[in-house]
């Protein structure tokens, strides 16, 4: 219960901080920024449907980790680190090639990361992990 | 790896919450060993067979091809 709680208060301060970050623009919203809005909403998204799939393992009386999902983690965490590094050589490509500013790409670079990692766990925790 | 995790279930009358509570893991998990989409820890093998009063081997079939 405690880790689905911690996780809901981190869904919450991204949404507050993103919240805020909408309501600083005072000329029109650019593709790029709809973009990282759209980013933004789906990882909030996977972290809430994790929230509420803790919740109500606890509320089941089951435990709200137990091997496979440490297994599924374990090894989403792995390839989403694997992953990452090419996201940001690529971004370290780009950003020679594109005149986007400095924190553009960090930025980028710090959502793509985060989308990464929901992808990968989405993959193992719905085609499962069998021992290779 | 193969299993009869749902066979022995059928036969003790257990539903897949109930085994995942006596073996003290998530009903999801139970969910995939039945699929054979998880290969179990040995400790989670022996915890399953314990519950069915049988061996390990005699649940968890190990077939060389498919792993």
């Amino acid at each position: 219960m405690k880790k689905a709680l911690i996780i809901f208060i981190v869904a919450a301060l991204v949404i507050a901080t993103s919240i805020l970050w909408f309501m600083s623009f005072s000329e029109k919203l650019r593709l790029t920024d709809l973009v990282t809005a759209g980013v933004l909403i789906l990882v909030v998204g996977f972290a809430l449907f994790i929230g509420f799939k803790k919740m109500s393992s606890a509320k089941r009386g089951e435990p709200v980790e137990d091997e496979m999902s440490k297994k599924v983690m374990r090894k989403t965490a792995s390839y989403s680190y694997y992953i990452s590094l090419y996201l940001w050589l690529a971004i370290m490509y780009f950003s020679d090639k594109m005149d986007f500013e400095t924190h553009v790409f960090i930025g980028g670079g710090i959502l793509g990361m985060a989308l990464v990692f929901t992808v990968c766990w989405l993959i193992f925790n719905f085609r499962g992990v069998r021992n290779e | 790896m193969n299993n009869r995790i749902r066979e022995y279930r059928a036969r003790y009358r257990l539903t897949q919450e109930d085994l995942a509570k006596k073996v003290n893991v998530r009903r999801e998990t139970i969910v995939f060993l039945e699929k054979n989409k998880y290969n179990p820890s040995l400790r989670l093998a022996y915890d399953i067979a314990k519950v069915f009063g049988s061996k390990i081997e005699e649940i968890f079939i190990f077939d060389q091809e498919t792993d």
